[in-house]
């Protein structure tokens, strides 16, 4: 479990059978267990199990047992739950718990892009500076945040989300 | 007769004085309030502070012989090298307490709160601790010898080289304990949690492990229990020196490797060292085989039959290659595509904290299981199954 950041233990709560529509900007956390779309920017998030997020979502801590879908950006983020087609997942640190092999899946990923870790964290064996990126490749290189989603849909068939919602 | 009545004991703490080095024998102070008291070598043996607040007291080498501590609140307290032989500390909270060196020969323990605390050289043979919590307990080098730790929850313990001869840990939680050098011999460990314990070096030998979950358990050098290993729950254990999960063991070969009746390697085990460099080649692992590679693969193609082991090790690059078909991969090491998709139809992907993957992963029809470590370097597509990519789990609601 992510510690909720924030004061005083107040949190933005986005109750079971709610649906949220609109753009999100909160000073504290919020848990969504109810259904959130649009964009939202908050120190931290937390997607519990009937929870979805379609969306463009900023936030420092992210935990979703949820549904997730559109664009995520965060420090740390810990997945279960599913990933719907067109997500891309930008975050410093990522952790997805492997399930047992005859258990539930943890995540179930659709068509989706993840871009973990420092981007100056060296590859070994990658393309040199003055190297191009080889053609065909189906990954975004090291640094190209924003431009990735297309650029890597040139190379796959994954189309980029087009709007907050990834419709 | 003891030298001090209860009224002046608690008098004098009031006043902030020490009682140290008093005889206090059979005092009664029930549910006394005696929170940072200290009772420095003080004899309390058959004394009964039974539900006493005694948070941050001190007891350092205090003698404290089958004193009735039931539910007492010791949080914080030093008790370190103090003398507690047949203590009654049913329920006590003794979390982050100092009992390095004390003796709890034969004291009752059961139900208590020792979370966080220090044990190390402490003398627990023939305790009770049934149902405690020692939840990252620091035990290395106790005496545990015939205590009883059944269902008690010991998960991320330091039990180092601790002598639990004859235990009972019965459906104990020993998850990712530390458990190297500890003697084991003759323990009861049925349906207990050992799931990421290092075993490493460890005596089983005799020990009694049905139903014990064990999966990621380190076991390089442990000494088997010297007879069948039955009904034991475990996807893989880690077999390499330096608990790295770079050698994984599998299936049938757990149960003997723990039996100490098998060679711990995979029979089919390939091995690809640190130095060699392959380029453009093609490669072949039949089903059941175990590949680990730390060396440098160049625009080599790498098919995996069912259940096939890829493990590419800390040393180990992959570069401009693809691997494909129903094989279970884990990433320490490095994996960059050239050319995508890197990798094609694996039952299950792990890149743990060390390992770097840039590519696109084409899942198994049946959908991959991921799992990712914090630390891990990423920079991956993740497409569906090409039969299956308009009706599996990702399709946009």
């Amino acid at each position: 479990m992510i510690p909720m950041q924030g004061t005083q233990g107040r949190k933005t709560l986005v109750e079971e059978g709610t649906t949220f529509k609109g753009s999100l900007s909160s000073t504290c956390p919020v848990e969504v267990k109810g259904r959130v779309e649009g964009d939202v920017t908050a120190p931290a998030l937390s997607v519990s199990a009937s929870g979805s997020v379609h969306g463009k979502v900023k936030v420092g801590e992210m935990q979703s047992h949820g549904e997730l879908a559109g664009e995520f950006d965060a420090d740390v983020v810990q997945l279960q739950g599913s990933v719907k087609d067109r997500t891309i997942i930008r975050a410093k640190s990522l952790e997805v718990k492997l399930s047992p092999a005859e258990g539930k899946m943890q995540v179930v990923f659709g068509e989706c892009q993840l871009e973990v870790g420092s981007e100056n964290r060296e590859v070994a064996a990658s393309p040199r500076p003055n190297e191009k990126a080889p053609k065909g490749s189906s990954v975004p290189p090291e640094g190209a945040k924003g431009a990735s989603a297309s650029d890597a849909a040139k190379g796959s068939s994954v189309r980029p989300p087009t709007d907050a919602n990834g419709a | 007769m003891p030298e001090l009545t209860a009224d002046l004991v608690l008098k004098k703490i009031k006043i902030g004085e020490k009682v140290e080095r008093a005889d206090l024998r059979g005092l009664v102070l029930t549910r006394a309030v005696l929170d940072g008291a200290s009772f420095r070598r003080c004899d309390l043996d058959g004394a009964n502070l039974e539900g006493a607040r005694l948070s941050k007291a001190l007891f350092k080498n205090a003698s404290l012989r089958e004193a009735f501590l039931a539910g007492a609140d010791l949080r914080e307290a030093n008790l370190e090298s103090a003398d507690l032989e047949g203590a009654n500390l049913l329920g006590a909270k003794l979390m982050g307490a100092n009992l390095n060196r004390a003796n709890l020969e034969g004291a009752n323990l059961q139900g208590a709160d020792l979370s966080g605390a220090r044990l190390t050289h402490a003398q627990l043979a023939s305790a009770t601790l049934g149902g405690a919590r020692l939840i990252r307990a620091e035990l290395a080098h106790a005496d545990l010898s015939e205590t009883d730790l059944s269902s008690a929850k010991l998960d991320e313990a330091d039990l180092t080289s601790t002598d639990l001869s004859g235990a009972n840990l019965e459906e104990a939680s020993l998850a990712r304990a530390q458990l190297r050098d500890a003697v084991l011999r003759g323990a009861v460990l049925l349906r207990a949690d050992l799931s990421g314990a290092d075993l490493r070096r460890a005596n089983l030998s005799g020990a009694k492990l049905e139903g014990a979950l064990l999966t990621g358990a380190r076991v390089r050098g442990l000494v088997g229990t010297g007879g069948p290993v039955v009904g034991i729950r475990a996807e893989w254990v880690d077999d390499s020196e330096e608990a790295s999960r770079a050698v994984r063991v599998t299936g049938a070969q757990i149960a003997e490797l723990l039996a100490g009746l098998a060679p711990a390697m995979p029979a089919h085990k390939r091995y690809f060292g640190r130095g060699d460099v392959l380029r453009n080649a093609h490669l072949e692992f039949n089903t059941g085989a175990a590949v680990e590679i730390e060396s440098l693969f160049e625009h080599c193609t790498i098919a995996l039959g069912e259940g096939t082991e890829l493990v590419i090790g800390k040393g180990g690059v992959l570069s401009g290659c693809q691997v494909q078909g129903a094989g279970r991969i884990t990433i320490h090491g490095k994996f960059v595509e050239r050319e995508g998709p890197g990798i094609v139809g694996a039952t299950q992907l792990v890149v743990s904290a060390e390992g770097s993957l840039v590519g696109a992963v084409e899942q198994a029809h049946d959908l991959t299981r991921f799992g990712f470590e914090p630390g891990c370097h990423l920079r991956v597509q993740i497409i569906q199954a090409k039969k299956e990519r308009s009706t599996k789990g990702g399709k946009q609601s």
